[in-house]
């Protein structure tokens, strides 16, 4: 149904760079259906073959896996000298854009709740058939137009089933991993003789549901090697509320005169609110040092941090109400028309070298 | 021997003959295409979960005994039903497809000492293999197809009887289509039955230089960047392969592939502008350059010598690339016509 040929697509604004620049992805609108799509276009030509595998790994990943909870790749082509993916539009973008646009003291506990059961039916499916994501984190939880959270960024993940075997334990060290270290798992990081298996991503999970509350990953302004070194020693990061605010964080921040009065606002919000017990039990069981004291997926999504999804009326999309999708601003941004276009004209390079073969 | 065993998995447990036959009933269901079709399908789908849970294990269990496994690899061998399986690939489930391709490849592996019994049975069956081929044709079960592909490509008897086939053919033709995954799937198992096994790629590529290299071209000139590239570079890696010294010698006396390669040094993707130099650089090192090579270079001298000092000048870090580099610019200055001589 969506065709392989650019010039079917209206394409709209660049919604973001990924894969540490290796992509940009366009919001864009199929003319034959009038249906928004997101179009990944991956510069391939300046890759070694090496990052050229990965590129082609996460397609073919990603088209074998069809789940509500996780991101579908509905085609993928080679046009010019790039390669191009197109994905259903998740109206509200990434976590992490939502984060940084409209959530600046993190998500409500309401919604974190809609979004990490989401996550955990999508993470249960790609455990089940034999991937570890390795890359769990709030860019890479996307919201759909129905209030619908689905895990992408299959490109780190890693295949357990290989040549007929399952690997109960994995040792590899995902490849360019570098801005995904504050998410991983400190027997991950740990690279050591016990390797690591699934349990891995319930950390990740972890992590990333403190993004989602805290507004900001654990670590995040710590260097790597202190980092690892106090994910080894067992220190739990939490989500902030006023039963865990660090109160002489906050005497430094009352006094602090440079900080603007918007981000003293946050942090007076953050120090004040409360979060329920579940909650902190949750995100503290996911962030086990051991990963053998961590829940898998199954006992997780029966956790009773999730009995308030049923409890209430609201929806994850009543709670981004004050959100534009992004197919709503489509309109105000047909501005990189040029996407179709520059592909067959870059890397022009007239050569003025003539090879003389004649009468040969 | 085997009612011994019963009790440690459990009553409810179907036994790998019961399975097993469940399974073909289930498939054949499928397809005659009977009134049951949704039925036969979620019967094919709940039995491969089965015999793939009893070859795997899963989370909370231990794959089965080994006894227990060759009693339903025999099975499978018995009932054929590994064929049937992938004949009607298309008509089981998305997830169903997976699972097919999981029980092949665990069955595949199985080794008694030396012996690989379903290697051999597939030999007697090349159907099998055959239609795994023929699966890239259908976008939804090629790359269920591949995966399994690529592990028979890894047993030498199995990628034998499949670049001998005509059917071999065919894969100059998926790995250009137009979906990308499709394609570069193809090309990763292509590339495999070329590769992994040296000696008798060397000797099929010898035997049939003419029928592969006209075929190889149509893929070098292919309006798919990534085609070009990819093909390019296993190019290379086939003629730099000193098991295909026979193959690389006759690829560089014909001065139709050099002025190739020089054309190709010239194109607008750096890439291909660099793989291409690997290639070009073969001819160039070559000390008995055929007569029509020499002329090409000759005519092409001065061009040449400017061309290369200009060329991916920004490879400072990349020592060998250098070397090759300054090797092959003074070979072509020091190049002289057979009859100065």
């Amino acid at each position: 149904m969506y065709d392989i040929n650019l010039n079917n697509y209206t394409s709209g604004m660049t919604l973001g760079v990924s894969n540490n620049g290796t992509s940009t992805v366009h919001l864009a609108l199929h003319k034959a259906t009038k249906s928004y799509v997101v179009i990944k276009k991956y510069f391939i030509d300046d890759k070694e073959p090496e990052d050229y595998s990965f590129i082609q790994q996460e397609i073919i990943t990603t088209r074998q896996l069809q789940h509500p909870n996780v991101l579908p790749y509905l085609n993928a082509f080679v046009s010019g000298h790039d390669i191009y993916v197109i994905s259903p539009l998740m109206s509200y973008g990434s976590c992490s854009n939502l984060l940084q646009e409209h959530f600046h003291q993190g998500f409500p506990e309401l919604a974190i709740a809609f979004i990490t059961k989401d996550v955990l039916r999508g993470l249960d499916y790609i455990h089940k058939k034999g991937f570890i994501h390795r890359a769990l984190r709030a860019s890479h939880v996307l919201i759909s137009a129905e209030g619908r959270a689905c895990i992408c960024g299959m490109r780190y993940s890693c295949d357990v089933v290989k040549s007929g075997k399952w690997l109960r334990t994995i040792y590899a060290f995902p490849k360019s991993s570098t801005n995904n270290l504050k998410w991983l798992s400190p027997e991950l990081l740990q690279q050591d003789l016990r390797g690591y298996n699934e349990k891995s991503d319930i950390y990740s999970l972890g992590m990333t549901i403190c993004e989602l509350a805290n507004c900001t990953v654990p670590f995040s302004d710590v260097p790597d090697t202190l980092m690892l070194t106090e994910k080894v020693r067992g220190s739990t990061p939490q989500i902030i509320d006023k039963s865990t605010f660090p109160v002489d964080v906050m005497d430094i921040e009352e006094s602090g005169e440079e900080s603007n009065s918007n981000s003293k606002k946050n942090i007076k919000a953050m120090a004040t609110r409360k979060f329920s017990e579940p909650f902190h039990a949750i995100t503290e069981l996911c962030l086990q040092c051991d990963p053998s004291n961590r829940p898998g997926v199954k006992q997780l999504l029966a956790h009773s941090f999730f009995k308030q999804c049923k409890r209430t009326n609201n929806t994850l999309l009543s709670i981004l109400k004050p959100v534009k999708p992004l197919n709503e601003r489509f309109m105000d941004s047909v501005e990189d028309q040029a996407m179709v276009v520059t592909t067959e004209l870059e890397n022009l390079e007239l050569e003025s070298c003539q090879w003389d073969f004649e009468n040969i | 021997m085997f009612e011994e065993i019963m009790p440690l998995f459990g009553k409810s447990q179907k036994s790998p003959a019961e399975v097993v036959k469940a399974l073909k009933e289930a498939v054949s269901a499928l397809e005659r295409g009977d009134k049951k079709v949704e039925k036969a399908q979620e019967d094919v789908s709940k039995n491969l979960v089965h015999i793939k849970n009893m070859l795997y294990g899963t989370a909370e269990s231990e794959p089965q005994a080994d006894i227990v496994v060759a009693q339903l690899a025999q099975e499978l061998y018995n009932s054929n039903l590994l064929l049937l399986l992938v004949q009607n690939l298309s008509r089981i489930d998305f997830e169903g497809k997976k699972d097919v391709a999981q029980v092949f490849n665990n069955i595949l592996r199985r080794q008694i000492g030396t012996r690989s019994p379903t290697v051999e049975y597939i030999c007697t069956k090349p159907e099998i293999l055959f239609t795994l081929m023929s699966g890239y044709e259908h976008q939804d079960i090629a790359l269920n197809c591949g995966t399994m592909l690529r592990e028979c490509a890894r047993y030498e008897a199995l990628a034998k009887i499949m670049i001998y086939s005509d059917d071999f053919y065919n894969f100059f033709r998926y790995v250009e289509v137009s979906t990308f995954d499709i394609a570069s799937d193809a090309f990763s198992t292509f590339k495999e039955l070329l590769t992994r096994h040296k000696i008798l790629s060397a000797e099929f590529l010898e035997v049939n230089y003419d029928k592969v290299f006209s075929h190889y071209q149509r893929l070098l000139n292919s309006e798919n960047y990534v085609t070009r590239r990819q093909s390019l570079k296993l190019l290379g890696e086939l003629l730099l392969d000193r098991h295909n010294f026979t193959v690389m010698t006759r690829y560089i006396s014909n001065p139709d592939n050099l002025k190739l390669m020089m054309n190709m040094l010239k194109e607008k993707s750096r890439n291909i502008q660099f793989e291409a130099f690997h290639v070009f650089k073969v001819f160039v090192a070559n000390p008995n350059k055929p007569k029509p090579i020499l002329d090409i270079l000759l005519r092409n001298q001065e061009k040449l010598i400017e061309f290369l000092t200009r060329f991916h000048t920004d490879r400072s870090e990349d020592e060998q690339f250098n070397d090759e580099k300054a090797y092959l610019i003074k070979q072509i200055k020091e190049l002289k016509s057979v009859h100065e001589n």
